[in-house]
């Protein structure tokens, strides 16, 4: 017979509030198998964890309840209570009389009789637990960090230097992401490509990396501290180790078309380098763009149309007859830094987005403004390549509109465009900036600053309140809008207007889906806990950087990808891994080996496994569940027709006993 | 007020070359009309804030409604210029500063109130705002036989136009010349020599005007050979003290008050006779905000004897509420239930004070016209009055 020590605590007044404390500990006493209960105003306390340690020891209990806040606070605590009181800590289980109880109820003879229902429950279940001890598996010491601009640089850096391999995937021919787009930095105006061009270098100079731009993650499975990657390398057509970027093949190219990187602001050919700073420095030939593109056959280039780039290349480094090739990896840790697009949904439209070429959204004006974009930093507008005088900036252009675009604030564009509009007049002393806003967010240092010097020293003319549309008349921009402040429509005629585009997720669920990891609604990445886990994923192994996770500026990418980094390190400092042991388990006796379970399996736990006769003959084949990667989410165990699944610490037993005990309110309670 | 705001660069530059490009510091957060002395006056709706977003857009006087730019103008010139936006602001703007700017346009145009012009001209023709005759100026000197200011002197003592003109404020003068004289300082006046300071038709908008009465004056002083200058309006001190430099002035002001103050703790003078009194000081605006003068005139209160001196609860020091009287408010007939001087007399005589106390000869006037409009029973009076009484 079991031997349950029930231990209410009240928390301060947050339980003790609407629950009678002293109601439950007496009810509590009745229950069967409880031989001991006590109640403490704050049980998380070391004198309240001394009192369930000493009541263990001198009641000889076996097994412990503490009804008390959600397990998610505080399970850890008190397991590590039992076990120091020498008992398994899954013999420990938590009664949630706060979360469930005193906080979402108001009458107190009712919450009292559901503390002692969920009381009772409790004991039900724990006593039918069993001793359970941590999955310990081993690390493979190799991180795996997707996607290559500033977030992903600087998480594999950090993970390089401190010694252990990385394999930094990138899509694009080069690293650098958005970051390498941008023109100079707010608040302090450095040179975007001068601060991050350096750590691009040393990406590719770092002993620790592999690098493997055009690339794509194509297949993860594994678990935590032994993941399996499978990475598709897209055929460059071009022989990365032999290609010397001298360009002689771009110049003979026949294709022109835009350049991406440019926002198509400018052209490239259909082989390229996107721009001149790129790392690695190789050119890249453009299948889709190609004149030899989709000629009949099964690589696109069997049959030539045009050799040019070929006959010029010196070193002899293009080779028509690339595939793609998938290489794998085995890695510890994953870091997803897959970034942002800007999102030009409705409100652009409104704006003139599409419409008018002279409107457009932020980073095409960041490549406008760059030393190394379309017009080498001169400002001048695409549709006659004039210098604008007047140039309207709007901002929350999507965000923070649930209706026409996103709920949320992207939280970069109160500071860019204020950037914006600054370097715009120090570029033409004589241009006029006007800034519609909603709310000005300069939450960050010397971000309010900046914003005071762009109004102050720069006479941005800052109107609060939105765009109702752009129309064109007499050769202008005709902003229409209203200054909210004076409660007065406002009219004014532009050369030029940019949008403050609202910023998505560049992972439009690939990534999301091949790692299996959550994303919000608009296809963040959702970390584990916004507070306390907020570079975590829910899957082991798995973390996040930069604005995959939500939208953010600089600083805050880099501090995350640090922080992603640490946390990584953290996990390939181990050499063994201990899991919680939650996880599914088969009775073998009577699994009958349909594999439905493996079938619907999402982290590919089940295994099949040979039972032997006594002559070492297979006579059966059954669900085995590898406990180092289950992670005990229950899916195989509703499918299991026999229902010959359980998951430990949550057997079949253990939960209708708990449901039982929750019927009727009990009669002990006087009503 | 619903027209459309179309941005006019012209007007805008305009007013920032006039000294309005603080309106750039502002960030519209409003405190500026949250401090306004126009918040304790309900049947008025002054909208200062606005004021700045206004100049950046060159959205002042551009509407084709006349109503609207009438409505303008009244806001424009309802500013006091008592600072109390300046204090607060936590963006440092001197709305004072935009006003001005505002105003030279509106001068410059000729759109600003009759009055204000009549008293510009009058200070132009005459060197005084009342359009009295120049060469009366020194008439109260020469009556009370104050000497003619000569070189050796130490002080010139500078009255204001109003105690030069008018009977009741050139009390305060006499009385400022019989502490000074009982204090054993020496001192003169320039009589017709010196002419208005400018103040209030700078602060008008006046800008030409004022330059060139400034100019005149800082020659007469350095004619005169003047180091030295006490001054009964803060106005004048103020404008001598910060604004005269730039036009080559070298000369060291000192606000009556200040001097009275030294001359008590250095022992020249000591207040005897007994006022038994219970009187309230009221800061004004250029001396306290304006100059950051706010202790003198109390300590020369204080050191009067039987004089019980006290406070408007909320409002005094730097939260002292205008006379009404600054920024040409004094030449402005504003219609009972919109005069500041009232809701301020209102809150001295709440105290219970049988004396208001003031330093400045436009408080005096203000309130002195209140007083008798409200039918109260409060005399107005200033420091160096109570303190000649007590010599």
């Amino acid at each position: 017979m079991a031997k349950v020590g029930v231990f209410v605590c009240h928390c301060g007044e947050n339980i003790a509030r609407t629950v009678q404390v002293q109601k439950v500990v007496d009810f509590a006493k009745k229950v069967p198998g409880a031989v001991f209960s006590a109640d403490y105003p704050y049980l998380c306390s070391a004198p309240g964890q001394k009192l369930v340690i000493d009541a263990i020891e001198e009641h000889g209990l076996d097994r412990v309840v503490v009804a008390a806040c959600s397990p998610q606070l505080h399970e850890p605590t008190f397991r590590a209570a039992v076990a120091q009181a020498g008992l398994n800590p899954y013999l420990c289980e938590m009664a949630n009389i706060r979360e469930h109880c005193s906080w979402v109820h108001r009458d107190i003879d009712d919450a009292s009789a559901k503390a002692c229902q969920t009381v009772t429950a409790a004991v039900e279940r724990v006593k039918r637990a069993r001793p359970l001890d941590p999955v310990e598996v081993p690390v493979t010491k190799r991180a795996l960090v997707i996607g290559g601009g500033v977030a992903g640089i600087r998480a594999a850096l950090d993970i390089a230097d401190a010694g252990h391999p990385v394999v930094l995937v990138e899509r694009q021919p080069s690293l650098g992401g958005n970051m390498s787009r941008l023109s100079e930095t707010f608040p302090t105006l450095d040179c975007s490509q001068c601060i991050l061009t350096p750590l691009m270098v040393q990406v590719l100079r770092h002993p620790n990396i592999e690098l493997m731009t055009y690339s794509e993650v194509e297949e993860v499975s594994g678990f935590v501290g032994n993941f399996k990657v499978k990475i598709r390398k897209k055929p460059r057509f071009v022989v990365a180790e032999d290609c010397t970027a001298c360009g002689d093949c771009a110049e003979v190219c026949p294709a022109p078309g835009g350049n991406e990187f440019d926002l198509s602001l400018s052209s490239r050919k259909a082989i390229y380098i996107p721009f001149p700073q790129a790392v690695p420095s190789i050119f890249t030939l453009d299948a889709d763009r190609c004149l030899n593109a989709n000629l009949d056959s099964p690589t696109g280039f069997r049959v030539l149309a045009c050799v040019k780039c070929d006959e010029v290349c010196k070193p002899q480094c293009i080779d028509f007859d690339q595939l793609p090739e998938i290489v794998e990896r085995e890695v510890g840790a994953i870091i997803t830094a897959t970034g942002f697009d800007l999102m030009l949904g409705e409100q652009a439209e409104e704006c003139g987005y599409g419409k008018y070429v002279d409107v457009m959204d932020g980073l095409e004006f960041e490549r406008i403004l760059s030393a190394s974009g379309p017009t080498q930093g001169e400002v001048r507008r695409p549709s006659d390549g004039k210098t604008p005088k007047d140039v309207v900036f709007i901002q929350c252009v999507g965000s923070r509109n649930p209706e026409h675009g996103v709920p949320y604030c992207s939280r970069v564009c109160c500071m860019y465009t204020a950037k914006h509009a600054l370097l715009l007049r120090h570029k033409v002393p004589d241009s006029r900036a006007y800034i519609f806003y909603m709310d000005i967010r300069a939450g960050g240092k010397g971000y309010e600053e900046f914003v005071q010097r762009a109004m102050e020293e720069e006479r941005v003319m800052y109107i609060r309140g939105r765009v109702s549309q752009v129309i064109e008349e007499d050769g202008k921009l005709k902003v229409l809008g209203v200054d909210t402040l004076s409660g007065r429509p406002v009219e004014i005629d532009a050369d030029m207007v940019v949008l403050a585009a609202a910023m998505e997720p560049a992972d439009k669920g690939e990534i999301a889906g091949t790692l299996r990891i959550a994303a919000d609604t608009y296809g963040f990445f959702k970390e584990a806990h916004p507070k306390l886990r907020p570079v975590e994923t829910l899957t082991a192994g798995i973390f996040l950087a930069g604005a995959a996770q939500a939208p953010k500026d600089i600083p805050d990418t880099v501090s995350q990808a640090s922080a992603a980094a640490s946390k990584g390190l953290g996990l390939l400092s181990q050499d063994l891994l201990q899991r919680d042991p939650t996880t599914a388990h088969v009775d073998e006796t009577v699994c009958a080996g349909c594999f439905e379970c493996l079938a619907v399996c999402p982290y590919g736990a089940i295994e099949r496994k040979e039972l032997l006769d006594a002559q070492g003959e297979v006579y059966r084949e059954v669900a085995a569940p590898n406990p180092a990667v289950c992670e005990g989410c229950g899916l195989c165990i509703v499918t299991c027709r026999g229902g010959y699944i359980d998951l430990e610490g949550y057997s079949d037993d253990q939960v209708f006993a708990q449901l039982g005990a929750m019927g009727p309110p009990p009669e002990v309670m006087e009503r | 007020m619903n027209a459309i705001i179309r941005p006019d660069w012209d007007i805008r530059d305009a007013i920032l070359e006039m000294g309005g490009t603080d309106a750039y510091k502002c960030y519209q957060c409003g405190k500026c009309m949250a401090v306004c002395p126009w918040t304790h006056v309900e049947s008025v709706v002054f909208p200062v804030y606005r004021t700045p977003q206004s100049v950046k857009f060159g959205a002042i006087m551009s509407s084709e409604d006349t109503a609207d730019i009438e409505r303008e103008v009244d806001e424009i010139y309802r500013c006091v210029a008592c600072e109390s936006c300046t204090t607060w602001c936590p963006h440092g703007v001197s709305m004072p500063d935009i006003m001005r700017g505002i105003r030279r346009i509106l001068v410059e145009f000729g759109s600003y109130p009759s009055e204000l012009s009549e008293s510009v001209s009058r200070v132009h023709s005459s060197g005084n705002p009342f359009g009295e005759p120049r060469e009366r100026r020194g008439a109260w000197a020469e009556e009370a036989e104050i000497p003619s200011f000569e070189p050796e002197m130490d002080y010139l003592y500078s009255p204001c136009c109003v105690p030069a003109y008018d009977p009741r404020a050139a009390k305060v003068a006499n009385a400022t010349a019989e502490v000074l004289r009982k204090a054993g300082v020496s001192f003169g006046v320039l009589g017709d020599r010196e002419a208005c300071c400018g103040e209030a038709i700078r602060r008008a908008g006046a800008e030409e005007v004022f330059q060139e009465v400034a100019a005149a004056n800082v020659n007469a002083f350095s004619d005169a050979g003047v180091r030295k200058a006490v001054v009964t309006s803060p106005h004048c001190f103020r404008t001598f003290d910060r604004e005269y430099p730039e036009l080559g002035a070298d000369f060291e002001a000192v606000h009556q008050s200040q001097l009275f103050a030294r001359l008590i703790e250095q022992g020249q003078l000591t207040p005897a006779k007994e006022l038994g009194k219970k009187v309230v000081y009221h800061d004004p605006c250029a001396l306290g905000r304006g100059s950051g003068i706010y202790d003198e005139p109390r300590q020369v209160l204080r050191s009067i004897p039987g004089l019980e001196l006290v406070e408007i609860p909320n409002y005094s020091r730097e939260y002292s509420l205008c006379c009404g009287g600054g920024g040409g408010g004094v030449w402005l007939e504003r219609p009972k239930g919109e005069r500041l001087s009232d809701i301020r007399l209102g809150q001295a005589v709440a105290t219970g004070a049988e004396v208001l106390a003031v330093a400045c000869p436009y408080c005096l006037q203000m309130f002195e016209d209140s007083a008798k409009t409200m039918d109260l029973d409060i005399e107005v009076k200033d420091v160096a009055e109570l303190l000649a009484e007590s010599l």
